[in-house]
Parts: C-alpha cells; sequence; structure tokens
C-alpha cells in the first residue's frame, strides 16, 4: 500500500483480511505458478523496493543509502479481490515459499464486503464447526450382553426402505386383492444418500464422476446408493439409461429441467428411485435455490431451458400452491402420477419449527414416501451470507422430534425420516449418520462430505474457499469454465465416491456392531446414544453421560 | 497300555453326585503329582479336562482318556507331553488355547475346536462345528499346530487364523456340497487348509487356492497314514490316496493380499458406463467439448490469463492532462535516447509557445498529474524541458492546399490555430487589430512572468510562418460575411476584453485589471502606494505584483469568497506581502478607498476590479448561439455555424494551454473536415496508473538537476521503454522482442502462447504499465 495515496474507510490492510498470504522471498523461485492459480487474484507479482544503509565502521566515511529492487508476491487488499483461503497457491508452490494463514482476530474484511449496498453472497457451509452429531457418543457397546458382533468378520445387511411403507393389516388387504387396491412402492437403499447437488451447480466432470460412482456402487458392488439430481434437470441420456434407476430425480420451485424429464418419460427403460420435491433447503431456508450467471452456459442454459449468461433464481415457494395442504398433496400426487404411483415421491424440507406440521400432513396422505429433513448445516452453492449463517434449525432434535411424533402416532416404520445438513461436517461422517439413524432417520443425505471427500473440495468451517458462487472453483467442482472443471477427472471423482462408500460402510458395521445390530438399521435405537451436555440428552431424550 | 490299567478317576463320587470342575480338575493334577502317567476320567461335562498338565520334572508323555461326556473345552490350554483321548464326541473348544497337546477325538467335534491354539495337534474322527481353526498361530520355536479332520468343517471355518495346518478329509462330511461351511478363511493371514472336497467359496481376499507340490504331498500322506491310525481307521487310506482330489488353501501374504481388484474404474467408464450412455458418456449427445485433464498450471488456449502488450493503448497522465495535448512523454523518451534537439523541436508540432507556456506560463497540469507523486516522488520537470525549447525550430510544408482560413484574434487561441493549420498546409490569416501579435501574452501578462525576450523569440518564429493582417477598426458584421465568404473556416479567437464591473457607487473610481495590466506593462501607470484589488483571482494577483514592482507597499486583495488563484500567481502575490482577504463585499467605491458593507474603509490610491472579462460579441453573425456570454461550440469548436470555430476566451475563461488546445484540436477538426473526414479526436483513456511500477525509480530525488536526469526518471507510463524486463521476468520464457514495422518504435513485444501461464509478471514487473493481463475467453 503506497502511504500517500489516501484512504476511505473500506481502505483495509493485509491484516484486515481472514486470510493472509505468507511468502517467503528466500524460498521463492518466481515461477509464477501461484499467480497464475489463484482464483479469485488475491495475489499478484510485486515489486519491491529495497533500501539498505551503508555505514563502514568507524564512520569516517560517509553512510550510503543504497537502493536495490526485488521481486515476489504481493498480496490485494481490495475487498473485492481478498484472499479466500484456498491455499491453490501453495498447493502449486513447488519450493512451499507460500501459504496462506487465516487471522487471529475477528476480521475487517466483513464490514467491507457489501459493495454497492450488496450484501455478502457466497456458496459453501454455515462456517461454523460445533456439531452435535459429534458430540453424540454410542455408549451402548455390547461385549456380553448381547451378541456383539464383529464388523470385519459378520455380515451386515446395510439397506434402508425409502417409500411408504403399510401397516401390515393394510398391506394384507391391499394383497388379497380389493379392487383397485394399491400398494405403495419402497425402495431398499442404502442409507446413505448423496443430496441434491445440481447440474449446474457443478461441474460435468463433477456430477458424471458422481453418477458414475454411484453406477460403479451399484453394478460392480452391490451397493444400492442412490443421488438424487438437485433442481437442475438431468441430462437425457441418463435419463433413459438402465441407470436412471439410482438416481432421485428432484421438483423444486424453478421446475429446470422438467420439460426434458417428461420427453424423456417414454423412452425411460427404468423408474427412478424416487421424486423428491424440493420445498427448502437448510443452508438457506426461506430462500429459493440460485445458479449465478457466471455458471450458466451454453450447456446448462440447454439442460436447464433457460437463456444462457443470466442468474436462475427459483422463487423460495413453489408458485402454484398457497397452503400446505395443496402444496403437498397436490405436488406428491402429480409426481406419483407421472410414474404411474410406481415410484416413491417425497418432499425435502429445511429443518424448521414448523417441521411437524408438514410431517403431520404427510402421515394423512397415503402417496407421502417418506420426508427429507434438510438442518442448518447444509451446504450450497450460492446463497445470501445472513440465510446461510442464520438461518435454519439444526438437524438432531428436528428429525428427533419428528420421529417421536410419528412414534407417538404409531406410524414410526411406515414414512421414513430422511436427514441431511452438515452430516459429516467435520469429518465424522459414519458417526453423525449414525447418531442420527439412532435417533430415527431412516437414511441421510450428504454433499459437502462428499464433495471435499470425492472432489478435494477445499471448504472447511473456517470460511475458506466459499467461492461455489462465482463459478471459479479451484478445484473444478463448481465451475462451469473448462480451464478449471478439466482439473477434476471424471474416473477420480468415482473411484472416490466408491472408496467413500465402502470406508463409510465399513465405519457404520464399526458402530453397528457392538450394538449386535446387522440385518437392519437401528433407526430409532436411541438407548444406544449419550450425550455429555443434560440439555441436549433431555431435549434429544438420549443418555446423559459423564 | 490295557485301559483296565488306567488309574481312573470318576467325574462322580460314590453317592453319583458329579464333581465340579474345579475338584475334578484337582484330582487329576494330583494324580499326575503322584505319578501316574496313564488316567482315565470318566467325565460328565466337566469343564477343561485334559489341560494344563505342566510339570517341568515330567518329561513322559501323561496319557489321559475321557470317556463319557468330555465337557467343554477339554485338552484346553494343552500342554506338550500330553496325549489325550477323548472317546466320543468333544463339546465346544476341544483344545482351545492348545501350547503343545495331542488331542483324539474317537467322534464329531462341535464348535471351536482348536480356537487359537499354536501348537500340538488334535485328531477329529468326524465332523466339526462353526469357527474350526480359528485365530490359530504359529510360533516360530515350535512346530506349527495341526488339526485333521476326517469329516467336514463347520459354518466360518478357519477365521484370523494366523498359522497352523489343518487338513479336512471330506469323509462323510456333514453338507456333501460344501466341507469347508459357510464363509470361511475370512480374515486368515497364515497356515495353510489342505482339503477334499467341494467347497462353495473362501475368503478370496485373504486366502488362495495354490496347486500341491511334492514335498507338501509327501507330508501329507505321511501324516495322513498317522492320522488314520490314531482314529484307528487305517483301511480309509485307499479313499485318501488319490492327490487330484486335494487341495490346499493358503494365507495370501500382505503384499499378495488386495491383488482381487474391482473393476478398474476406466474399464467401467468405458464397458458399463458409456456402453450404456454413448459414446462421451453422461453429455456426448449434448456437446462434443473437450472435458478431459488438464494441469492446474495450463498454457495456450487453457491458460486462465494472457498477457497483452498494449504499448501505446493508453495516454500517459501527463499527455492526458494537457490541454494542449503535448505527449509530453515522448519528448523524455527522445532525451533518454540522447535526442535532446529532437525533443525540443518535437514540442513545436502541439504548440508554439513550448517555452513561453510550458516553461514559464503553464501551470503545467502535466506535472500535477505526474504519476510519480503517487509515490510521493516529484513529478518530472516539465518546465525545464520548456524553457530548453527556446531554440526549437520546425520545418514548415509549403502552403500546398489552397484552403484559406481567417482566424479573428492574435492571441495564444489564434496563433496555435493559425500555426496548426500552417503545418498541415493551408493557409491561415491572421486578423488583430494589435500590430503586436501575441494577445495578452504580449499586452497583458507581467514581465516578471515571462521574460520578454523568451516570448519574443517565440513570436519571431511564430511571424516567419504565420500571415498576419492588422486591421485598424475593430470587426463589424459586414466585414464578418465577407470573410465567410472568401474563406473556408472562420476561427473566432478575439479574447475577453470586456471587464466585469461591480455595481456600487462609485464604480467609475475603479481601473480594470485588463486595462492595469496593460498600462502598468507600458509604464503607464503610477498605482500609488495603497493598491486595493477586487477579485483576488490569478489575474488579481498579477495585478498585486505589478503594483508592487511600481511601488505599491500595502497591497490588498479581497474576494467574496476563498480566493481561487493558485500557483505561481498566488505565491508571487504573497511573497510581495499582498493580503488576502475574504469573505469581504464592496459596497462603494469612495475617494481614498474601498468601503466594505461593514463599514470598514480599507484605504486605497488605486483600486482594481479584477472579477473577469467577458467577450465582445457584437460583430458576430446572428446565426451564432451564445450562451452565458460566451460563444456555444461542440466538441471540435465548431459553432452554430459549421463554417465558423471559436476557441480560447471567447468561449468560456481557461488557462493558457486550454486556448492553444483549442486551437490544435479546431485545426485537427478543420483539417479532417477538409479531407473530407468526419472530424476526429483522440479517443484513448488515460492510463490506469496503478500499472505503472514506480519502485524502479529513485526516491531519494527531491530536485531534478538536468533534463537528462528527467528523462531517465520518467515512468514512460504507458509506453514501452524497451527495457525487456519482461523478457528476463518472465518464468516461462515466453517473451520475446521482434522487429516490427508498424509499430510504433518498430518493435513490439510478444508473449508465446504454448509457454505462457498467464502469470502476469510481466504485467507487474513492466516499469511502464504496458503489459496487460486479460482474462483469456476464448471458447475452448
Amino acid at each position: 500500500m503506497q502511504s500517500v495515496t489516501k484512504i476511505n474507510p473500506s481502505t483495509l490492510s493485509v491484516k484486515d483480511l481472514l486470510w493472509q498470504v505468507l511468502w517467503d522471498s528466500n524460498k521463492c523461485t518466481l515461477c509464477g505458478k501461484c499467480v497464475a492459480v489463484c482464483p479469485v487474484n488475491a495475489i499478484e507479482p510485486g515489486v519491491f523496493r529495497k533500501r539498505s544503509i551503508k555505514v563502514l565502521p568507524g564512520l569516517e566515511e560517509q553512510a550510503v543509502s543504497d537502493y536495490g529492487i526485488y521481486y515476489g508476491i504481493r498480496q490485494k487488499t481490495d475487498s473485492t479481490c481478498a484472499c479466500v483461503g484456498c491455499a491453490m497457491c501453495n498447493l502449486v508452490c513447488p519450493n512451499n515459499a507460500i501459504t496462506v494463514c487465516r487471522s487471529d482476530e475477528a476480521d475487517k474484511l466483513k464490514f467491507h464486503i457489501n459493495k454497492g449496498g450488496m450484501p455478502r453472497n457466497r456458496g459453501g457451509r454455515r462456517n461454523d464447526s460445533g456439531s452435535i452429531l459429534d458430540r453424540i457418543k454410542f455408549t451402548r457397546i455390547s461385549m456380553l450382553t448381547d451378541p456383539a458382533l464383529d464388523a470385519g468378520r459378520h455380515e451386515f445387511e446395510m439397506r434402508t426402505l425409502l417409500g411408504r411403507v403399510l401397516p401390515p393389516e393394510e398391506n394384507l388387504k391391499a394383497l388379497t386383492g380389493k379392487k383397485n387396491s394399491w400398494i405403495p412402492p419402497v425402495r431398499e437403499i442404502y442409507p446413505l444418500i448423496i443430496g441434491g447437488m445440481s447440474f449446474g451447480a457443478l461441474s460435468p466432470n463433477m456430477w458424471e464422476g458422481l453418477q458414475m460412482g454411484v453406477a460403479y456402487l451399484n453394478e460392480e458392488l452391490k451397493m444400492p446408493v442412490r443421488i438424487s439430481t438437485g433442481e437442475g434437470g438431468c441430462p437425457p441420456r441418463l435419463l433413459k439409461s438402465r441407470f436412471l434407476r439410482y438416481v432421485i430425480l428432484q421438483i423444486a420451485s424453478g421446475y429446470f429441467g422438467w420439460d426434458e424429464i417428461i420427453h424423456a418419460l417414454p423412452h425411460m427403460k427404468e423408474d427412478p428411485c424416487a421424486i423428491e420435491i424440493k420445498y427448502g433447503q437448510g443452508a438457506k431456508p426461506g430462500d429459493g435455490g440460485l445458479l449465478m450467471w457466471y455458471k450458466v452456459n451454453q450447456l446448462i442454459a440447454a439442460i436447464r431451458g433457460v437463456p444462457a449468461g443470466v442468474s436462475l433464481p427459483s422463487p423460495p415457494t413453489h408458485q402454484t400452491q398457497y397452503s400446505i395442504e395443496e402444496s403437498v398433496a397436490k405436488m406428491i400426487q402429480s409426481m406419483c402420477m407421472a410414474w404411474g404411483f410406481r415410484v416413491p415421491v417425497y418432499p425435502k424440507i429445511s429443518a424448521s419449527s414448523t417441521s411437524l406440521a408438514v410431517l403431520n400432513n404427510l402421515t394423512r396422505n397415503p402417496y407421502a414416501g417418506g420426508l427429507a429433513i434438510d438442518g442448518e448445516d447444509g451446504g450450497t452453492g450460492a446463497a445470501y451470507n445472513v440465510s446461510m449463517n442464520h438461518m435454519g434449525h439444526p438437524v438432531a432434535s428436528n428429525v428427533r422430534d419428528c420421529y417421536l411424533n410419528l412414534v407417538a402416532i404409531g406410524m414410526q416404520n411406515e414414512i421414513p425420516i430422511f436427514a441431511g445438513g452438515g452430516i459429516g461436517k467435520n469429518g465424522n461422517l459414519a458417526a453423525n449418520a449414525a447418531a442420527l439413524i439412532m435417533l430415527g432417520a431412516s437414511g441421510v443425505q450428504t454433499g459437502k462430505y462428499i464433495m471435499q471427500a470425492a472432489a478435494g473440495c477445499l471448504g472447511s468451517e473456517a470460511d475458506r474457499c466459499n467461492i461455489c458462487n462465482i463459478g471459479r472453483c479451484p478445484k473444478g467442482i463448481t465451475s462451469q469454465d473448462p480451464r478449471l472443471y478439466r482439473r477434476l477427472d471424471v474416473e477420480d471423482v468415482a473411484q472416490r465416491i466408491v472408496d467413500v462408500f465402502l470406508s463409510f460402510d465399513m465405519e457404520l458395521k464399526k458402530i453397528m456392531a457392538p450394538l449386535g445390530r446387522s440385518t437392519a438399521l437401528p433407526v430409532g435405537m436411541s438407548d444406544a446414544l449419550g450425550i455429555d451436555d443434560r440439555n441436549a440428552a433431555d431435549r434429544l431424550k438420549i443418555g446423559y453421560v459423564v | 497300555m490295557n485301559r483296565e490299567r488306567y488309574f481312573l478317576i470318576s467325574g462322580k463320587t460314590k453317592d453319583g453326585i458329579r464333581i465340579e470342575s474345579r475338584v475334578l480338575e484337582d484330582y487329576i493334577q494330583k494324580a499326575v503329582l503322584n505319578g501316574h502317567r496313564h488316567i482315565r476320567v470318566k467325565a460328565f461335562g466337566q469343564h477343561g479336562i485334559g489341560g494344563r498338565l505342566w510339570r517341568e520334572d515330567i518329561d513322559e508323555t501323561v496319557h489321559i482318556i475321557i470317556e463319557g461326556q468330555s465337557g467343554q473345552r477339554a485338552g484346553s490350554l494343552g500342554f506338550p507331553g500330553t496325549y489325550l483321548e477323548i472317546d466320543g464326541p468333544a463339546s465346544d473348544d476341544v483344545g482351545w488355547l492348545n501350547a503343545g497337546a495331542q488331542i483324539v477325538v474317537r467322534g464329531n467335534a462341535s464348535n471351536g475346536v482348536a480356537n487359537a491354539m499354536a501348537q500340538g495337534k488334535i485328531y477329529i474322527a468326524g465332523n466339526i462345528g462353526a469357527r474350526g481353526m480359528t485365530m490359530t498361530k504359529r510360533n516360530p520355536r515350535f512346530d506349527p499346530p495341526e488339526v485333521w479332520v476326517l469329516g467336514s468343517a463347520g459354518d466360518y471355518f478357519g477365521e484370523f487364523m494366523a498359522g497352523g495346518i489343518a487338513v479336512i478329509c471330506g469323509h462323510k462330511p456333514q453338507s456333501p456340497e460344501n466341507i469347508l461351511g459357510y464363509r470361511p478363511l475370512v480374515g486368515m493371514v497364515g497356515g495353510k487348509v489342505f482339503f477334499r472336497g467341494p467347497h462353495s467359496g473362501y475368503s478370496n481376499a485373504d486366502a488362495k487356492i495354490l496347486d500341491i507340490n511334492d514335498e507338501q504331498w509327501s507330508w501329507l500322506t505321511d501324516n495322513l497314514k498317522i492320522f488314520l491310525d490314531k482314529i484307528e481307521k487305517p483301511y480309509l487310506w485307499d479313499r485318501f490316496c488319490d492327490r487330484r482330489k486335494w487341495k490346499l488353501l493358503s494365507a495370501r501374504s500382505t503384499t499378495d493380499r488386495y491383488i482381487v481388484k474391482d473393476k478398474p474404474m476406466s474399464a467401467f467408464r468405458r464397458e458399463v458406463w458409456n456402453a450404456e450412455l454413448g459414446k462421451g458418456g453422461l453429455i456426448g449427445d449434448l456437446t462434443n467439448i473437450d472435458r478431459s485433464i488438464i494441469p492446474v498450471i495450463a498454457t495456450g488456449k487453457m491458460r486462465r490469463f494472457i498477457p497483452k502488450w498494449e504499448n501505446g493503448f493508453y495516454l500517459p497522465p501527463c499527455q492526458a492532462s494537457c490541454p494542449t495535448g503535448i505527449p509530453v512523454q515522448q519528448r523524455w523518451r527522445l532525451i533518454r535516447e540522447g535526442l535532446l534537439d529532437e525533443a525540443v523541436n518535437f514540442a513545436l508540432s502541439y504548440t508554439p509557445f513550448p517555452a513561453t507556456v510550458c516553461g514559464y506560463l503553464c501551470p503545467n497540469l502535466c506535472m500535477d498529474s505526474c504519476t510519480r507523486i503517487m509515490a510521493g516522488m516529484p513529478s518530472v520537470d516539465t518546465r525545464k524541458l520548456g524553457q530548453a525549447s527556446l531554440n526549437a525550430e520546425i520545418e514548415m510544408p509549403p502552403m500546398k492546399t489552397g484552403r484559406k482560413i481567417a482566424v479573428l484574434g492574435g492571441g495564444p487561441a489564434g496563433i496555435s490555430v493559425a500555426w496548426q493549420l500552417r503545418m498541415k498546409g493551408h493557409e491561415p490569416v491572421i486578423y488583430d487589430t494589435c500590430e503586436e501579435l501575441g494577445g495578452k501574452l504580449t499586452s497583458l501578462i507581467p514581465e516578471s512572468r515571462i521574460p520578454e525576450p523568451v516570448l519574443a523569440l517565440e513570436l519571431e518564429r511564430i511571424k516567419k510562418h504565420i500571415s498576419h493582417v492588422c486591421i485598424k477598426q475593430p470587426l463589424k458584421k459586414e466585414d464578418m460575411l465577407q470573410l465567410h465568404e472568401n474563406n473556408d473556416f472562420i476561427v473566432i479567437a478575439t479574447g475577453a476584453n470586456k471587464p466585469k464591473i461591480l455595481p456600487v457607487p462609485g464604480k467609475e473610481r475603479m481601473i480594470s485589471s485588463v486595462d492595469f495590466l496593460s498600462m502598468s506593462k507600458t509604464g503607464m501607470i503610477n498605482p500609488g502606494k495603497q493598491v486595493v484589488i477586487i477579485g483576488a483571482g490569478n489575474v488579481g494577483c498579477d495585478v498585486a505584483t505589478e503594483a508592487h514592482r511600481l511601488g505599491a507597499d500595502q497591497i490588498t486583495l479581497i474576494d467574496v469568497q476563498e480566493p481561487a488563484s493558485f500557483g505561481r500567481e498566488r505565491e508571487e502575490a504573497e511573497a510581495i506581502g499582498a493580503v488576502f482577504r475574504w469573505p469581504v463585499y464592496t459596497r462603494a467605491i469612495i475617494a481614498g478607498g474601498v468601503e466594505l458593507n461593514t463599514g470598514e474603509v480599507i484605504p486605497a490610491d488605486t483600486a482594481v476590479i479584477s472579477i473577469g472579462d467577458m467577450p465582445d460579441l457584437d460583430f458576430l453573425p446572428d446565426n451564432i448561439s451564445i450562451e452565458n456570454g460566451y460563444i456555444k461550440v461542440d466538441r471540435h469548436y465548431r459553432t452554430s455555424d459549421p463554417k465558423i470555430f471559436a476557441i480560447g476566451d471567447v468561449t468560456g475563461p481557461g488557462l493558457l494551454t486550454d486556448s492553444i488546445g483549442a486551437g490544435r484540436k479546431a485545426a485537427n477538426a478543420m483539417n479532417d473536415i477538409l479531407d473530407g473526414r468526419r472530424p476526429s479526436t483522440d479517443s484513448r483513456q488515460m492510463i490506469d496508473k496503478g500499472r505503472v511500477s514506480l519502485e524502479y525509480f529513485d526516491p531519494g530525488i527531491k530536485i531534478f538537476e538536468n533534463i537528462k536526469d528527467c528523462g531517465t526518471q520518467c515512468s514512460s507510463c504507458g509506453s514501452c521503454r524497451d527495457c525487456s524486463l519482461c523478457i528476463t521476468i518472465c518464468p516461462q520464457n515466453a517473451i520475446s522482442r521482434q522487429d516490427n514495422k508498424h509499430s510504433e518504435n518498430g518493435y513490439e513485444y510478444s508473449e508465446d502462447p504454448d509457454s505462457c501461464i498467464g502469470c502476469g509478471f510481466c504485467v507487474q514487473a513492466c516499469p511502464c504499465g504496458v503489459w496487460n493481463l486479460i482474462e483469456n475467453d476464448q471458447q475452448v
């Protein structure tokens, strides 16, 4: 910063920024890679002048002031190109001469990242590393009391049900053939679902990698893993392939790409796994989806049926529905009808104090195939910072309330609840999933963990990177720019998906085995859970352990 | 030895009550201690019979026969030297943790046979239950443990087996279709299993089938005979001796362990994924865009940024802020190149007054905008260069076009436009009522600010090239008609000579600044000691300085607002002790002073009014639009009559350099029109000063000694200095310099796309800000 230039209220120093680039002139070889890779141009090559004073001992000669020039890396301080901490510079540096460091205090950038009156908009996550799920322990370890199982040796049936399960007497009635009787479709699937991330939010390489990995898990390893499309349509080839049965098609308030799905209907070899009707998203409850214009290229535009280069907001609500009865009943009915009542249909809502109302409504709707609840820790490609950080409800108590409500009315085995939002946010995917399952979820959905594990997403709960919204993802996960997404290899992503699910499977077994469970998921088995917080224990109705 | 001679220990009391396992164990241990080496136990399901017979003083074999129900864990923790025979079927865990005992079971054995056994041998004359041979070990100090099973193994056989040899003979198995049970050998890390008969799979990740080599076969046959003898079925040998029916399962080594790979993803993609979806996979039908992998640091069309050599794309700040538009920076370049004369002469293409104006009278806006100021360094001194331009010469082309332009007014504006037109070969004629060219320069501006010889010399140079007609009478409308008729264009450059007057009582006592300055120049005025100047602008300051020169010692400049004067005029006025007062309102001019509306009287021998001058436009034809007392012109200085241009103070107040610049631009516009082109202007924008790197320049320099130093320290904003630093700094060696005769300087720099990674080092290192980094938006 030139000291003689004027400052304004938003003039920041490097110290004011959240992320500080540390550059070591001794190690730097001036190769230019860090500046070439920086996704937000937070650093630039710099010309530096260095003054040294040459003084001879004895002071008999006049001291000399000597100026020299050297080159290096300079961090910019303008809020529009503030370092996002992705550390790609460090990744590409041959000499480990550059890295980033997070500020040791609340950054000043947050007070100035609203230029032009536009509040901060970003992608990523809530940036809060706290997790009640991480704190839940599995306290029921059967060594002698139950037939304790060995995760490595025993066989486990890791399956859950997605779809409406009729009570036995009604099922019998339907089976014994009253005219026009109907048994709702139910899928037996793997309890970890890859949550909705749209074609558009993700790059084509990422999306194809995820789908390919899922297909591999199903076809090579016989793991019935399912993946939601998110709201962005689905490439026609996938719709017409046998892989469609591994796919949960999402419909949301923007209705992007649904004409292609309708056109593909007569050509479908397989029914999709299910239809997910998105009403809400945990990351930004009360706000609709958003695909910023940077990412809407010709391809995305074609699949979504929109012009290229425009921002695509989805309305916060479905536009033609004006009451909960109507919203739920009308949408579910329409979607069931599209596939001749052969495909489970369920709504996805953001966790909210109104979740119970939705659930109660579903219990009265024979077509409702489940309820997905997305908690406040859900991720997103683009949202207002305030929505992400401050809106929403933790998933644990919400799922618990819903499950216990089903128990109270005797329907806990009939409407599966799927929990999402922050599962594995700190890397503990299986433990978080198991905790939610034992709190009452029939399965879980995860997105961010998949991005991190399968594609090397750099996001963390420390406000790192978070630039999914502007399409400059340095790993090519959420970019539509071939210069970025061609960094990501489709097969590598698919392979990592396989690795993730296999290791998740082993970890889940390691949790389930001591419970003596091997043939059914311990859904609602809350006597196995404990937490060292009396209030949380009371709230979740699980053990209080210290 | 005859069984009857064995020492008998009963598992029941004489009363028929079952003895506890603990007590029976005590009897057996004591019997051994008492020297019994052949013991017969009538068992009633007691636990662990026959194990743990360890005594350091015994080197003989202890023979134990169990009759009746042997109980769980018979022979467990077994010791070398124990020979245990179970006279019928065995319960669970026979030989558990066996460390050396030989155990013969003359019937089936249930679950857990040999679990965790490390040494010894177990011979089973029947089938075994689940989890046989699990967790078995091999200690290199001893022979491996052996388990011989005549029939079949139960489920989960050999789990976590770490050593030892199991032989499953498959004779009268429990399940003839599978003699190894369900999921055998999971977690097996060591040992061998010989078996004979069908199986339905084993843990492929842990074990593999090997051929039985001769040595192994020899061992097997030798020991099979022993086994059959032990279980007293030697007659079965004939059934077992067919080598082809035997197989060997062996633990995989660690390196061998994961050799069983699932289908590689690339194969899956090819054979499954693309086979189902079609060529190009998921979106192969929608796009043929190449989605193959690229490196993080890419070159060519995959670079994110491309450097561009933007030499001369932008105006340097000095030129952009010079109303005359002189490319000051080009002059410094010539000086750096040692071409002082060229640098000096070059200015004459832009101004006829390089010395008078640039060197003395101009506030030098070029210097105010100099990029160097950003870093707190002094701007390069154009004034010095201006003063050096006194001897500049120019070669004028012949008047070849025959185009005539009448320039009304011989001041700086008129001279400038005539000068420019003349340079383009036209025939401008200046009409002025003064005999002397120069307008205000000659008549009003005090000599203190411009040495007379300088101005005279420059006027001489002008006169050599420009025709001047001195008219006797001020122009009238009829004259204009005439000129209109006889010329291609008329340029009005008559200036502003009508002083604005303050409508206060006694206003006739004031003298206008125009009159004061022109009279002072010719020595025709004596202002007295006390002078009040109403209006403290730069002209007022000139008045003050002149008044002081003429003997005034109490000079006051008053203004209704903070004075607008600046620069050298202001400095000089302050230097002679002039007092500036504001806000001050004049109520009247009275004899002896200026009366303010506060009642105060500032004594004055002379009161000068200096609040500006207005042009005299009486002679203008009616079709010329006027706005606020000035002629209205467009950006080419054209009036509402397309044949008439107006420049200088007749279009509004301005600096000398504004007038000179207006003359140049108007001349260019007329020239364009005469050539049949639309008049054009330089549309280049000023360069973003942030692009320039000032670190290369010496911040220690506060004053420039000479113009050569100025040239060296000029950052040449936006214009290549040809220093080739970019070539040196480029980490990819991607930049080169080529001759290019179409380029302004005969060369150009460019980058090689195949090497360049778009790092921007060239951009930032460039002292001049010539290189720019542009986002690569080529379609790929």
